[in-house]
């Protein structure tokens, strides 16, 4: 190794000591934990799949992070396939549409929607304020608010990865179909939508994966009363102190997520986000 | 229908939906700068008025917020440092380096990215608590380092993924030590990406709530900390100040990225 390749190596040591020492191990000793804790032995996994309370945790952020991640991508796809054909001007406005809600701290999101949605809220005292419903509806500490909120913070996340990925279609395709006499529907469908497939399913992995694992959003528009694997995981670090459910629970998050991303890795765009580095 | 008046809403519809939707993202976030300018004192649109009371109750030293903000200040400074050299000490030495090493090492730095923020909270919840690292500044900025790294390191390497390495190739066949290439070929050729990789990481750790609720008890109040349990107590209109100013902030922040930072990239080919 000459000396120019050992002080590239050496740049390299910190970042990679401080990442395997304090973000690696960190996890691995999760997943050893639920193995040992509070003996040795599967009986986490055991108890996982006999608890009905657990059973209906996982039912319901199954169901939350299907229903966010569809609503997500069709409504994303309408914003990027709409971006693409803005002008200029009205692009730049509806890209800062996009990025205010992207920057803006989850929690100012969260509470956003608490002070629209709740009983007595913005929406609740125009509806009845209007005349238009005679008791406020229940829009939140539902499976609704949930998943209002994780849509609304999803979105511009899936929305960016759309508008990168459509940007990238030739436009000359476009035209080509058009001089041969089809229809916008046609273009559309036969067209756009198959050449949009990859970004589609990378930005919805990115959303199952997201929505999975979401503390925030989910503790504060769900209130206890809407329980995702995230809460529930913490529930039981922070008060009931079952360290061998958390971690097991840890253990088939990290899984679930692990297989997602095998698959996602499939795609070459992915992967040379991943790897980078030189060419 | 007509034909006119069908290829009317087939182009017309789709835009007033896409539109719709930018307003569903847009306008709810909106909502907080009435509530904080509520003449009640506690969480509501304005009655009688409007007042800037709570406003000032984000400057009441007691009350909490303005402790807050410095303790998010002081941590997301100083993780945003570390993180930054780590990074820009890292995408620099994986640049260079000739070998698998690099884009392994790459992978397991960027995977932040992608693993539940939910999993490492009860790593480091475990691990913070062995070495008795639970609730200090000290155990605070290091989990935020980690977690502003994989950004950072993306902002650098997207720098150095636009430097020419023939640069390099003559800065060494013109005879230059190593700590000469590194500090004065490579390094000021990236300081945008380094700029950019430092801010993303002040971000990073001046948002970061879900690992930070658990390694945190009375000690540490970090900013997101404090909203989240006052998003709990449900009662104090501060709350809505605080995320009104925080908006102010995101959207001059945006805009200035938007306009001059446009400007000076330009500026540099």
């Amino acid at each position: 190794m000459t000396s120019f390749q050992r002080w590239a190596f050496c740049l390299t040591v910190p970042a990679a000591l401080l990442t395997l020492c304090l973000y690696v191990l960190p996890i691995l000793q999760v997943l050893a934990l639920s193995f040992t804790e509070p003996t040795l032995g599967f009986g986490n996994y055991v108890a996982l799949f006999h608890n009905a309370a657990i059973g209906r945790v996982v039912r319901t952020t199954v169901i939350v992070s299907a229903v966010t991640t569809v609503l997500t991508i069709v409504m994303s796809y309408a914003v990027a396939f709409a971006l693409v054909h803005m002008p200029p001007a009205p692009r730049r406005v509806a890209l800062f549409m996009v990025m205010v809600p992207f920057w803006i701290s989850v929690l100012v999101r969260a509470f956003a929607w608490i002070t629209i949605l709740r009983r007595n809220g913005v929406l609740n005292s125009a509806l009845v304020g209007s005349g238009a419903v005679s008791e406020p509806l229940e829009l939140v500490y539902n499976q609704f608010g949930v998943i209002v909120g994780m849509v609304h913070y999803m979105m511009p996340f899936a929305i960016m990865l759309l508008y990168a990925n459509l940007s990238e279609i030739d436009l000359r395709i476009i035209q080509a179909a058009r001089s041969l006499g089809a229809r916008p529907v046609t273009i559309f469908f036969r067209v756009w939508l198959p050449l949009s497939v990859p970004g589609l399913a990378i930005a919805g992995l990115f959303i199952v994966i997201f929505s999975l694992g979401f503390l925030v959003t989910p503790a504060i528009l769900g209130a206890g009363r809407v329980l995702m694997v995230a809460e529930y995981i913490s529930v039981q670090i922070s008060s009931t102190l079952r360290w061998g459910v958390a971690t097991a629970l840890s253990t088939m998050l990290l899984l679930v997520v692990g297989i997602l991303v095998a698959l996602a890795m499939r795609s070459p765009a992915l992967r040379a986000a991943f790897e980078g580095g030189r060419k | 229908m007509t034909p006119s008046t069908r290829r009317l809403l087939e182009r017309a519809l789709p835009k007033v939906f896409a539109w719709l939707l930018l307003a569903f993202l847009f306008v709810p976030v909106l909502v907080v700068i009435p509530v904080a300018l509520t003449d009640r004192d506690y969480l509501s649109l304005p009655n009688n008025g409007i007042s800037f009371d709570h406003f000032a109750a984000l400057a009441n030293w007691r009350a909490g917020w303005m402790p807050s903000i410095l303790t998010s200040l002081g941590i997301a400074v100083a993780s945003s440092v570390v993180a930054t050299a780590v990074s820009v000490a890292f995408a620099i030495g994986a640049w260079v380096y000739v070998g698998r090493w690099p884009s392994i090492l790459r992978v397991v730095l960027l995977s932040p990215l992608i693993v539940p923020p939910i999993i490492y909270a009860v790593g480091m919840v475990r691990l913070w608590s062995k070495l008795g690292l639970l609730d200090t500044w000290l155990g605070v900025t290091i989990v935020h380092v980690i977690l502003a790294m994989p950004l950072a390191v993306l902002a650098v390497g997207a720098s150095l993924s636009n430097l020419d390495p023939r640069l390099v190739q003559a800065a060494r066949s013109l005879g230059a030590r190593p700590e000469t290439i590194f500090g004065r070929v490579i390094l000021p050729n990236i300081v945008p990406g380094t700029v950019a990789g430092a801010i993303l990481a002040f971000i990073v750790s001046w948002d970061e709530i879900t690992v930070t609720l658990f390694i945190t008890s009375r000690g540490i109040v970090t900013l997101p900390r404090k909203i989240w349990t006052s998003i709990a107590d449900a009662v104090d209109p501060a709350l809505a100040a605080c995320t009104t100013v925080m908006l102010a902030v995101t959207i001059v922040g945006l805009i200035l990225r938007m306009t001059v930072w446009d400007r000076i990239a330009q500026r540099r080919p």
